[in-house]
C-alpha cells in the first residue's frame, strides 16, 4: 500500500534515519569552505566542498569562539562533527564539534586516526600485549633500507655485541613500501630473538608507509619482539603503536636492543671478584670455626676428656695388676709342673740316647764357630766327659746327623 | 655442544646464580671450589664471546651492502 507523507513527516523520517546511524557521528570530513558566513548569532554558516561534491555546515558560537583561527572562504578545513537534518529545510548539514586546518595532509590524518582506533578498538595498543625484549639477542633482524643511514646508525651502536645480524631489505618509502615492508617481516619469520623496524627522518609523506595496516598487522605477526624506530623523536607512527617497544629513533632502538658490551665485560670481572671473595670468606668462616673448635676442645673439653681417660687407666690399671697376678700364677703352676716331668725326663736321658754337650771355658758350644782350632774343649757323655783338642772348624749347615 | 653455541643468555643466567649461590656460602668446601671452578669457565666463555665476537651480517636478500662488512 502506498503511504503518503507530509513533507514534515518525511523530513522527520529522513532525520531519524539518520541521526541515528552511529556512522555519521563523530567523523571527520575534509574540503575547502566556501559560502562562509558570520551570522550576528554568533553562528558560523558555510559549505564544505571539494572537487565534485559540498555539503552546508554549521559551527555554533560556543565551539566557533574557541577556534584558534579564523574561517574565511577557501581554506582548507578538517571538520570533526556529526550528521544532522535541519527540518524546517529539510536540509542535510553537518554539524561542526571542531574544525582544523589542513595542512595538505588531511585525508591521510583522518585515516591514520582511523586506523589507529581501529586497531586501539582490537586491544592491539594494549600493554599487556607487550613482548619483554630479550636481554642477549642472539639474532637480531632488522627491516630497513640496505642503503639507510638508519642501518648504519643500529649498527654503530650494536658495535662489537655478539649477535647475528640479519638484515631483511626493505623499501622504506614511495609505492610498494608497504608491501616491501610487511614480506620483508615475514621473511625473518623464526629466525631472529628481536626485530628492529626503522628509517631515519624524513617528510610525513615519506614516513607514510608506516601508518599502514598491512604493516601494523605484520608487525603484530612476528614471532620476536618488535622495536620500531620511524624518523625523530616527533614522528609518531601506527607501527610505533602496534611494535612491542618504540623508540625515537633507530640510534635509541639499538641501544634497546643490546646491553652494553663494556657494561656486561665490567659485570664479568665483578663476577669474578665477587666468586673469589665468596671463596675467601667461606675459607675464612671455616678456619674460624675450626679455629672455635681447636680451642674449645683445649680449653674445656680436654680437662674433663683427660680426667676421663685417667679413671679409666686407673680402672684399666687395676685389672691388668689383676689379670697379670692371675696369669703369673697360671704360668708358675705350669712352670712347677714342667720342672717335675723335667726333671723325671733328665738331659741324662738324651745323653745316653747317644747325644753329647760340648762346652768350653766360655760356656756352652752350640756351633762349630763358638769354639776356635787348638782350643780344649769339653764333651759331657751320657757317662763320663772327655777333653778334646779342636783340629779344625768345620762351619755351614750342611752337616747333617742322620 | 660448541663452545660458541653456547647461548650468552644462559651462560650469564648460570653465573649469577653460582655467584649468588657461593655469596651465600651454605654450601661445603668441596661444592663452593667446584662451583667457583664452574664460576670463571662460564666467565671465561663469556668474555671469549664477548671478546673475540666479530660482527656477522647477513642479508636475507640481495648483498650485504660492501660498507658495512
Amino acid at each position: 500500500m502506498t503511504q503518503i507523507f507530509t513533507v514534515t513527516d518525511l523530513n522527520e523520517r529522513i532525520k531519524d534515519r539518520l541521526e541515528n546511524d552511529p556512522r555519521l557521528h563523530d567523523l571527520w570530513a575534509q574540503g575547502e569552505v566556501s559560502n562562509f558566513v558570520h551570522h550576528r548569532s554568533g553562528h558560523r554558516y558555510f559549505t564544505l566542498k571539494d572537487r565534485d561534491s559540498q555539503i552546508s555546515c554549521v559551527l555554533f558560537k560556543n565551539q566557533a569562539d574557541r577556534l584558534g583561527f579564523d574561517l574565511k572562504d577557501g581554506l582548507n578545513i578538517l571538520v570533526y562533527g556529526d550528521i544532522a537534518v535541519y527540518r524546517p529545510q529539510g536540509r542535510v548539514q553537518l554539524v561542526a564539534r571542531g574544525i582544523k586546518q589542513d595542512v595538505g595532509l588531511g585525508f591521510r590524518h583522518l585515516q591514520f586516526e582511523a586506523l589507529k582506533k581501529k586497531l586501539a578498538g582490537e586491544g592491539l595498543f594494549d600493554l599487556e600485549r607487550k613482548r619483554a625484549l630479550p636481554r642477549y639477542p642472539e639474532r637480531i633482524g632488522i627491516v630497513t633500507s640496505p642503503q639507510g643511514a638508519a642501518l648504519r646508525d643500529v649498527l654503530r651502536i650494536i658495535g662489537p655485541y655478539p649477535a647475528r645480524i640479519i638484515l631483511s631489505p626493505a623499501q622504506v618509502q614511495g609505492e610498494g613500501a608497504e608491501e616491501s615492508i610487511v614480506s620483508a617481516l615475514l621473511a625473518l619469520q623464526g629466525q631472529t630473538d628481536l626485530v628492529i623496524v626503522c628509517r631515519g627522518g624524513g617528510s610525513t609523506e615519506d614516513l607514510w608507509c608506516f601508518n599502514s595496516e598491512a604493516v601494523a598487522r605484520a608487525i603484530i605477526g612476528c614471532d620476536s619482539p618488535v622495536i620500531s624506530a620511524v624518523g625523530h623523536e616527533t614522528d609518531v607512527t601506527i607501527a610505533d603503536f602496534v611494535a612491542d617497544m618504540r623508540a625515537a629513533t633507530p640510534t635509541a632502538a639499538a641501544k634497546m636492543a643490546v646491553p652494553d658490551i663494556g657494561e656486561l665485560i665490567e659485570g664479568l670481572q665483578q663476577s669474578q671478584v665477587r666468586m673469589m671473595r665468596a671463596l675467601w670468606t667461606s675459607l675464612e668462616r671455616k678456619e674460624e670455626r675450626l679455629e672455635y673448635l681447636r680451642h674449645s676442645i683445649s680449653a674445656r673439653r680436654m680437662y674433663s676428656m683427660a680426667a676421663d681417660a685417667r679413671q679409666r687407666l686407673d680402672y684399666l690399671g687395676e685389672r691388668l695388676a689383676a689379670a697379670l697376678a692371675a696369669e703369673l700364677g697360671a704360668r708358675r703352676a705350669r712352670l712347677e709342673l714342667a720342672q717335675g716331668r723335667l726333671a723325671a725326663v733328665g738331659p741324662r736321658a738324651t745323653l745316653l740316647r747317644g747325644y753329647a754337650v760340648v762346652r768350653s771355658n766360655h760356656g756352652l758350644i752350640l756351633r762349630a764357630k763358638d769354639a776356635s782350632p787348638g782350643e780344649v774343649v769339653e764333651l759331657i757323655l751320657g757317662e763320663g766327659r772327655l777333653m778334646c783338642r779342636v783340629l779344625e772348624i768345620k762351619d755351614g749347615s750342611e752337616v747333617f746327623l742322620d | 655442544m660448541k663452545k660458541e653455541e653456547i647461548k650468552l643468555e644462559a651462560a650469564l643466567d648460570d653465573l649469577e646464580r653460582i655467584v649468588s649461590e657461593l655469596e651465600e656460602g651454605k654450601m661445603g668446601l668441596e661444592e663452593s671450589l667446584d662451583l667457583y671452578e664452574k664460576g670463571m669457565k662460564l666467565v671465561k666463555l663469556c668474555n671469549v664471546r664477548l671478546e673475540g665476537a666479530e660482527r656477522r651480517i647477513e642479508s636475507l636478500t640481495g648483498e650485504v651492502p660492501p660498507d658495512l662488512i
